[in-house]
């Protein structure tokens, strides 16, 4: 069932029409051409009774009780499937139609009596039923409710929903919304007549079927056959609150249900831009770890990491810590210490963050763990297009007729886009993957890519070249386009150096794998378009030439006209949710919020005289740079919030051997996590449910963030990071984040116009948001590129140190799986173990058969960094010769094998490409199991 | 010496006949003439549609085919020595047997060659005015064709009546670049049979008619969408598939016209619901056979969302005499709406059942007792069954009605595929009635709540009226209407829709049967 | 800091620039990035390891080192 208060208006907006005018019940009703009578009628205030229909799905017209009477046409058309017509006059209630409509009511009543759902109140049924003044069926006999005709038990395998079959009204609400809103196919109705059932694939229990738990066949479900566990017990919420997940950088908008002061139930909320009304696993299900017993409440302090944890109150940890870093910056200077910013929190929380560290603790030692992400794209798209941010909003993909996914897994790692992408794909837009693995995308229900370029790892640069050389060679370009918008010195290097013979499809071959003829037809295809759009993931970004891939892209897209307009661009899929606004917020050491740098002076006397102290104009260490200055004895202190480096960032030895030479680290986050212990002072952190904020999400789209408990330990992550402040004698006031939104607008010229108030009048905005476009801005570059022309960058290729050797003959890469998140710290603590429990290695079949190894064994992976122990997957989405695995379990070890090898632009790791040697073995690591053992201690 | 010229004989391989024993006479007679020593061609054709004589062994003399029918294995022996080959006197033999009046007084266009060729052999189609109509059309312009189409008055045959020629033109209209040919060849209703005949007996004349359909609206490629129920005729129309693409008359460049069409069949799974047009198409695509919602209408969003003709057998292979003979020619035929022949299937409880051609207009009188003798039992004729599981029945007393598309609406029945099946006085039309409802229950797709939920509640209530006393009869009675109204008023396809037909027709007219 | 990890940065900065045919250029590109965006103290580093010999930079490096000043970030 639908959120609370939803006017469900029968069948979606049409695209644009002219005007139609009709006559509906007397009154005269104007609408788009296109648009339903359900529609219609339900836009001028009388809604037509329903149950099959929802302005979520595509009419389909089977439940029959939406039939009316038009003058001058026979029988009694379904006002869901018949558009209207200028001069139609519709009756939806005349005697005749109400009969008709009372007793198709009744037909339903014989099989689902009055009163059969958990809940009457919210089946949809049983609300219009009662409403039409039925109590029960004169049709019905004994044997005829569903629970007697047609008996099947509930299935409660999924550990979110219930499906019970007695109360299905065989509506296909839910076979549709799997469909057309999610885009799996994992529901069908089996059986026909009476018979009729919904199953999921193969009349399987649900868990174990195709289904992908996504939520939006219980959502679509009009009564309680498909319905929330929560909500069985949970009974009617008392409140309703919009805000914005917290997961992957889809931002999608949610509402959360609140029963006594309990979320019972998140919802998509239909009118979220980004998310269309849509959500997926994790943001609709896996928010239990809010509340779960391992939350962190109170704060606490120890002087060396082999003491034992000591609770204290806020205000002497906050004292502590404050005299710590004090202590460290008279004795080691004022760039002895430093703190990092969390792409999970808020825009505001990372501002005060970065202000904390530029401002309190008078350096530029202010980083983010976008650094480990997505720096390159900020530093690629920033140099080449002149904005560090992607060009598009998510519903631009309806207008792609080519979409070419890179280094992504959208349907794992971004489930929401993903389905929009789908639906595109299957209304006919041509897909190129560019992807070691075969993505699910590569072949799925109704959607199959034109070119799958499985490029061996660390040779996207090779491949995106390859693909500029033909555009370039075979006359391709967009000569007029470039002229107009770009700068002629720059394509004219570029021109003559992916025109080289070295650069062609055929050349780049023996580097990358991918057949030249598939390069070339795939660069066609690309440049042909007309709209054609380039999404992309870590797999571009996480290389050494992460940043020269970024550009790479950037170059294509600009010499092929696909930048600019809707249907086009360059979209950046951020991993989590606020990776745009954390880089937005002035995270990164070298660079205020909007991406200036610190060396400006104009910007730095802004901020100097807003925040009346002295900054400094140089910049500051980054991540791996902190650690090296660890190691060296130069830095000593630290304050992350959100942040888990010790799990998070490649080569765990190198990191957790810094962290530990560290005098004072101060985590702030909601767990124990791995670099907790190796930190002095613990502060508990709030979950996104317990804080107001915003994110910013992958197309700059600003959302709120809106409390809907109160934070377990008493404070939100703001106020933590103010106190600190405070503590160190730089006071700083806010009462609400909404005067912290206010403070970036007035320092931020891409935020000028931004305010919670504006926020809460549009939705959500997408910045720039400024006296130039005070409504936000879906495209960029429209008409010229923020930079003023676009620039072509040389992106030569140069291989990644890593390589392939007797020693080490496997490349690993990485990804993410649908149900977990990241270091799994959230989603490990939810029912969403029930589909992924542990991290595999995906090994091909013949590098298994050459090996002994044997599907589902342990394997030991060595890498010049380190070694681990995974269980094996055999299969053959992987090519000879690359291994891959998830990353999401700490036991895992995933980063004790990936090297220091970085981007050179940014320094983001490597984490895509390591050469290792798999071997099988007889358990687990050792280490794993002493992990295990001390984790069963704590 | 010269051998002496082998004697041709004709046997039907037609599956009603196959039932009825053929391949048994056809074997005993190659057999028997072999030990013989009679030299002897068979021709395996299809029927002429008198099963009454079914099997039936024509003779090729020199005076023309003489038949004998229906034989029975035991008669093989004894016709042989009667001189059959020679066309001597037997106790069965008929003479020609197109003089019988039962053959000819029908008006055979459509079924022309039934019976007479061997279905496969192209030769024997061309011979007999085949691919006249395709020469006819290639020389016309799409549109004149659609015009010839429009102005013989054809209507669908497969039972909605709808003009063929406005369907057409509705998919000539549209711009798309691919458009299709679909033909419904899922003939489920009870008691018919006349798409079967055609199929498995003149494939050709469907083939012919699809291609000219394809050059009339641009369509390029055709799909036969076949129950699978029907083997021989899957096996007779892709023996005649592969001759047509083999002849050129299928496949790139028709005839050197620089067209090109073909043909795929897709075989049903047995739904009777495939028989409707839309969940057809749904079929067709490989998903589950439900019914859509129109508008859109297949002739604008059809097969896999293209313009789409969809033309049962029957009309399509109405079409080649149309383009050949002229709209005017065909036109001349029939009555009121009703323009040109509709081939009738008499089936039942009756003595003479078969194909009955004739132009529209004939009455159920004139079928029932002229061409069907009356019941097969012998017992006084109390009802027929018009238009398959769905159409009404009409009792003795409107037999005078004639079987035209309006006449038949304007006694609240229907016409449909032309199926009529015929019961005596034993039928109980309660049990009729409680059997549409079943038959609605069990082929519902389950899409529509009035089908899906009405029927099942149909069966109970007609159950619980039959067991009833008088008290509750009439409460249950009426809500049987009501519910009639609900499922016509409601359903969304004919199925839900027209079972009510059946079931009021019997409340009508036999009332009694209810108590 | 590690010399050897500021060395291999430096290096791979250098290998981008080096598409550059004229290496003046290419060496500026290596200069202005490391001015942008490393921290001073790194910077000081790299200056005093070129001024003991530069071991293990590679020519555009050492070109682009050799440009490097310790003074301040310039307002652009």
């Amino acid at each position: 069932m639908f959120a609370r208060g939803y006017h469900d208006c029968g069948t979606p907006a049409p695209a644009d029409g002219a005007p139609v005018t009709l006559e509906i019940d007397g009154a005269t009703v104007s609408v788009p051409a296109g648009t339903s009578i359900m529609r219609a009628a339900a836009l001028a205030g009388g809604d037509i009774p329903k149950l099959c229909a929802t302005d979520t799905l595509k009419a389909f017209g089977s439940c029959r009780v939406c039939l009316v009477e038009i003058e001058g046409r026979k029988g009694f058309p379904a006002s869901c499937t018949t558009e209207v017509a200028a001069g139609m006059k519709v009756r939806t209630a005349s005697d005749a139609v109400n009969t008709l409509r009372r007793s198709v009511l009744e037909l339903y009543v014989s099989e689902h009596p009055m009163g059969s759902c958990p809940d009457s109140s919210r089946c949809e049924l049983e609300t219009l039923a009662a409403a039409h003044g039925i109590d029960e069926s004169r049709f019905a006999g004994a044997a005829s409710p569903r629970d007697v005709c047609t008996p099947k038990p509930a299935d409660a395998s999924n550990p979110y929903f219930r499906f019970d079959n007695d109360l299905c009204i065989v509506c296909s609400r839910c076979v549709r919304a799997c469909e057309e809103t999610q885009g799996t196919f994992a529901l069908s109705i089996e059986g026909r007549g009476i018979e009729s059932r919904v199953s999921a694939s193969q009349q399987q229990p649900f868990l174990e079927s195709e289904c992908v738990s996504c939520g939006a066949c219980v959502e679509a479900c009009p009564t309680g056959a498909l319905m929330e566990k929560s909500l069985i017990t949970a009974g009617l919420p008392q409140q309703a609150v919009t805000t914005t997940c917290a997961y992957c950088g889809v931002g999608c908008s949610l509402v959360a249900e609140i029963t006594d002061g309990a979320v019972s139930r998140m919802v998509p909320n239909r009118a979220g831009r980004a998310n269309q009304g849509h959500a997926c696993i994790k943001g609709r299900f896996a928010y239990g770890y809010a509340t779960h017993a391992d939350r962190v409440t109170r704060p606490m302090i120890r002087k060396r990491i082999t003491d034992e944890w000591r609770e204290v109150s806020w205000s002497e940890a906050f004292a502590y810590a404050a005299a710590e870093f004090k202590r460290i910056q008279a004795q080691h200077g004022r760039d002895s210490i430093g703190g990092i910013t969390s792409s999970r929190c808020t825009n505001e929380e990372t501002f005060l963050v970065q202000k904390l560290v530029r401002a309190a603790f008078g350096t530029n030692n202010v980083d983010t763990c976008a650094r480990v992400c997505h720096s390159p794209t900020g530093y690629g798209l920033k140099h080449t297009l002149g904005e560090s941010a992607g060009t598009q909003e998510f519903v631009s993909v309806q207008h792609a007729d080519v979409i070419v996914v890179i280094g992504a897994s959208p349907t794992e790692a971004h489930p929401v886009f993903a389905s929009q992408m789908k639906r595109r794909l299957r209304a006919g837009a041509r897909l190129i993957v560019i992807d070691p693995r075969a993505i699910a995308l590569v072949k799925s229900p109704h959607v199959e890519a034109d070119y799958h370029l499985r490029l061996l790892p660390g040779t996207n640069v090779a491949v995106i070249n390859a693909l500029a050389h033909v555009v370039v060679t075979e006359g391709l370009a967009k000569d007029d386009y470039i002229a107009d918008r770009c700068e002629a010195e720059s394509y004219e290097k570029w021109k003559a150096f992916v025109s080289d013979p070295v650069n062609s499809p055929e050349a780049m071959e023996k580097v990358s794998g991918v057949p030249a003829e598939l390069i070339r037809g795939a660069a066609r295809l690309y440049a042909r378009g007309p709209n054609s759009a380039i999404y992309y993931g870590l797999g571009v970004t996480e290389h050494s030439q992460g940043t020269t891939m970024v550009m790479g892209i950037a170059n294509l897209a600009m010499a092929t006209g696909n930048l600019g307009r809707e249907g086009v661009g360059v979209s950046p899929l951020r991993g989590q949710n606020n990776v745009q606004g954390s880089c937005d917020m002035g995270s990164f050491p070298h660079e205020f919020s909007g991406y200036r740098h610190v060396s400006d002076d104009a910007t730095r006397a802004l901020f100097e005289s807003m925040w009346k102290v002295q900054l400094g104009s140089e910049p500051g260490l980054r991540i791996p740079n902190m650690f090296e200055a660890a190691l060296d004895g130069s830095f000593r202190g630290l304050y992350i919030q959100g942040e888990d480096f010790a799990q998070s960032d490649p080569n765990t030895a190198h990191v957790t051997a810094a962290l530990s030479a560290m005098e004072c680290i101060v985590i702030q986050d909601i767990f124990h996590n791995e670099t907790a212990r190796f930190a002095h002072v613990f502060l508990p952190g709030s979950s996104f449910l317990e804080k107001d904020g915003t994110f910013t999400n992958a197309e700059r789209r600003i959302s709120r963030v809106r409390k809907v408990m109160e934070p377990l330990a008493g404070l939100a992550d703001w106020e933590v990071t103010m106190r600190l402040s405070s503590a160190l004698g730089y006071p700083m006031s806010y009462s609400h984040p909404s005067q912290i939104m206010d403070e970036i607008a007035a320092l931020t010229p891409t935020f000028t116009d931004v305010s919670y108030e504006k926020l809460d009048a549009l939705g959500s905005i997408q910045w720039p948001c400024n006296e130039k476009a005070p409504r936000g801005t879906p495209t960029m570059h429209v008409g010229s590129f923020v930079r003023g022309k676009g620039k072509f960058y040389v992106t030569a290729y140069v291989p990644t140190h890593e390589r392939t050797s007797s020693r080490f003959p496997l490349l690993l890469t990485t990804g993410r799986v649908l149900t977990q998140y990241n270091v799994g710290a959230q989603t490990r603590r939810t029912a969403n173990m029930a589909w992924h429990s542990e991290d595999r290695l995906e090994l091909h079949p013949h590098d298994a058969e050459a090996r002994g190894i044997e599907h589902g064994d342990w394997v030991g992976i060595t890498s010049r960094a380190g070694d681990t122990v995974l269980r094996v997957e055999i299969t053959d989405r992987v090519a000879p010769g690359v291994v891959y695995t998830t990353f999401h379990f700490p036991e895992s070890g995933a980063n004790l094998i990936t090297t220091e090898n970085s981007d050179w632009a940014t320094n983001c790791p490597e984490y895509k490409v390591t050469a290792v040697q798999v071997v099988k073995v007889a358990q687990p690591a050792a280490w794993v199991s002493r992990r295990q053992a001390e984790q069963t201690t704590i | 010496m010269n051998p002496q010229p082998a004697t041709t004989l004709y046997v039907s391989k037609d599956a009603g006949s196959v039932s009825l024993g053929a391949d048994e006479i056809a074997n005993a007679l190659m057999k028997e003439c072999a030990t013989l020593g009679h030299s002897v061609t068979l021709v395996r054709t299809g029927s002429r549609g008198a099963y009454w004589l079914e099997p039936l062994v024509e003779v090729q003399t020199p005076a023309g085919r003489v038949a004998y029918g229906p034989v029975r294995a035991s008669n093989v022996g004894e016709l042989l020595q009667a001189g059959m080959l020679d066309g001597g006197a037997h106790a069965l033999r008929l003479g020609d047997v197109t003089q019988l009046s039962w053959l000819a007084s029908q008006q055979r266009l459509t079924g022309a060659r039934l019976g007479i060729i061997d279905p496969a052999n192209l030769d024997h189609y061309i011979t007999q005015g085949g691919y006249a109509g395709l020469n006819a059309a290639l020389a016309l312009a799409p549109a004149e064709i659609v015009r010839a189409v429009t102005e013989s008055g054809l209507r669908g045959r497969g039972g909605a009546a709808f003009p063929t020629g406005l369907k057409w033109k509705t998919v000539f209209d549209q711009p798309a670049t691919q458009k299709y040919i679909a033909c419904n060849a899922d003939e489920g209703d009870s008691g018919t049979f006349s798409d079967r005949m055609i199929l498995e007996g003149d494939p050709f004349a469907l083939i012919e008619g699809m291609t000219i359909a394809a050059l009339a609206v641009g369509a390029t490629a055709g799909f036969i969408y076949l129950r699978m129920e029907y083997p021989h005729a899957a096996r007779t129309l892709a023996q005649a598939l592969r001759v047509a693409r083999e002849r050129g008359f299928l496949g790139r460049n028709l005839q050197g016209s620089g067209r090109d069409f073909d043909i795929v069949v897709r075989l049903g799974a047995g739904a009777y619901i495939c028989g409707e047009e839309t969940s057809m198409l749904e079929s067709l695509e490989g998903r589950r056979g439900e019914v859509r919602v129109r508008p859109p209408l297949p002739a604008i969003k059809g097969l896999f969302g293209q313009p789409t003709v969809v033309n049962n057998v029957i009309t399509l292979a109405t079409v080649p005499v149309i383009l050949a003979r002229g709209a005017a020619f065909y036109r001349d035929f029939g009555m009121g709406k009703s323009r040109g022949t509709i081939p009738l299937q008499l089936a039942g409880n009756v003595k003479r059942g078969g194909l009955v051609e004739r132009a529209f207009g004939l009455t159920v009188n004139e079928l029932v007792y002229e061409y069907g003798g009356g019941s097969a039992t012998g017992r006084p004729v109390r009802a027929v069954q018009i238009g398959g599981p769905l159409g009404a029945y009409l009792p003795e007393s409107q037999f005078d009605t004639p079987l035209d598309y309006e006449a038949l609406a304007a006694k609240d029945a229907l016409l449909g595929h032309g199926g009529v099946v015929v019961f005596d006085d034993t039928v109980d039309m309660a049990r009729m009635a409680r059997y549409a409802m079943e038959f609605c229950a069990i082929e519902s797709c389950g899409k529509c709540t009035p089908c899906r939920v009405g029927s099942v509640r149909g069966v109970e209530l007609v159950d619980r009226i039959r067991a009833s006393s008088n008290g509750s009869r009439s409460i249950d009675l009426a809500l049987l209407d009501e519910l009639c109204d609900t499922m016509a008023n409601g359903s969304l396809c004919g199925l839900g829709g027209m079972t009510p037909f059946p079931v009021r027709s019997a409340l009508k007219h036999f009332r009694e049967d209810f108590h | 800091m590690d010399i050897e990890r500021l060395v291999a940065m430096a290096n791979d900065i250098a290998a981008f620039f080096d598409s550059d045919p004229d290496k003046a250029v290419a060496a500026e590109g290596v200069r202005f990035h490391i001015t942008r965006f490393w921290d001073p103290r790194m910077r000081r580093e790299i200056i005093a390891h070129l001024h003991g010999g530069g071991a293990g930079l590679t020519p555009t490096a050492q070109s682009a080192v050799a440009l490097l000043t310790n003074s301040p970030n310039q307002s652009k």
